[in-house]
């Protein structure tokens, strides 16, 4: 089968260079792949980046933090001096902005901003 | 609550934040006016007894948790618009 398709394709493909043939081909499977994955629903998927940023944006904006502090990687009680209940605080204004409802077992274990990001950018209904 | 504790949360303390979150989800169902009246107080309850209170306190925690259950169940139904400061201290007329 792999044989008849690879016949078809050197059959109908104009390459300069002989030495070219195989790039040619494995560049077509490349396409065919990526044109699988466009049907999947991972492509309205956040970009990390955005998430980052949106998150980030959240904790500075929080009242009783310094933004200064805030980096990617920081911890909301350890590093920023927050207690738990604020904590809850940002972990619902997070879901305020991305349109998600976290439940409590999950929502308990985010305490840093890393955490966060992990699980919003993994999230597949976040927005 | 000040000092950063073990990274795991007691049963206790669960309870303690899940019954604060249940307040803050109930607020957004309010008008913006009344959600921030909502937050206000309650944060300022849940603070005021995390200072007050022994946290191995667990027979007054309890105690704290049910009444504010019946409180936030009160803050659901839909015709209680706000919950007003005689809500949160500790007389309950209702009763």
């Amino acid at each position: 089968m792999a044989a008849v398709l690879r016949s078809a394709i050197l059959r109908n493909v104009r390459v300069p260079v002989v030495g070219n043939g195989s790039k040619v081909v494995s560049s077509l499977w490349a396409h065919r792949s990526s044109y699988v994955r466009s049907m999947s629903s991972h492509d309205d998927h956040l970009e990390r980046s955005q998430v980052v940023d949106r998150i980030v944006d959240i904790v500075k904006s929080f009242p009783k933090v310094d933004p200064s502090k805030v980096t990617p990687e920081v911890h909301f009680q350890k590093d920023l001096g927050l207690d738990s209940l604020d904590n809850v605080e940002i972990v619902m204004a997070i879901e305020e902005e991305f349109k998600l409802e976290i439940p409590d077992k999950e929502a308990d274990k985010i305490d840093s901003c890393a955490l966060a990001i992990e699980y919003v950018y993994n999230h597949p209904m976040a927005s | 609550m000040g000092a950063p504790r073990a990274h795991k949360l007691s049963g206790i303390q669960k309870q303690v934040l899940s019954l604060y979150r249940g307040f803050l989800r109930t607020a957004r169902s309010k008008t913006p006016e009344n959600r921030a009246h909502i937050e206000s107080l309650v944060s300022a309850e849940f603070r005021k007894n995390s200072q007050l209170i022994d946290r191995k306190n667990f027979l007054h925690i309890e105690y704290l948790l049910r009444r504010g259950k019946k409180q936030l169940d009160q803050l659901k139904t839909v015709d209680s618009v706000r919950l007003s400061s005689s809500n949160v201290k500790l007389s309950d007329t209702k009763n």
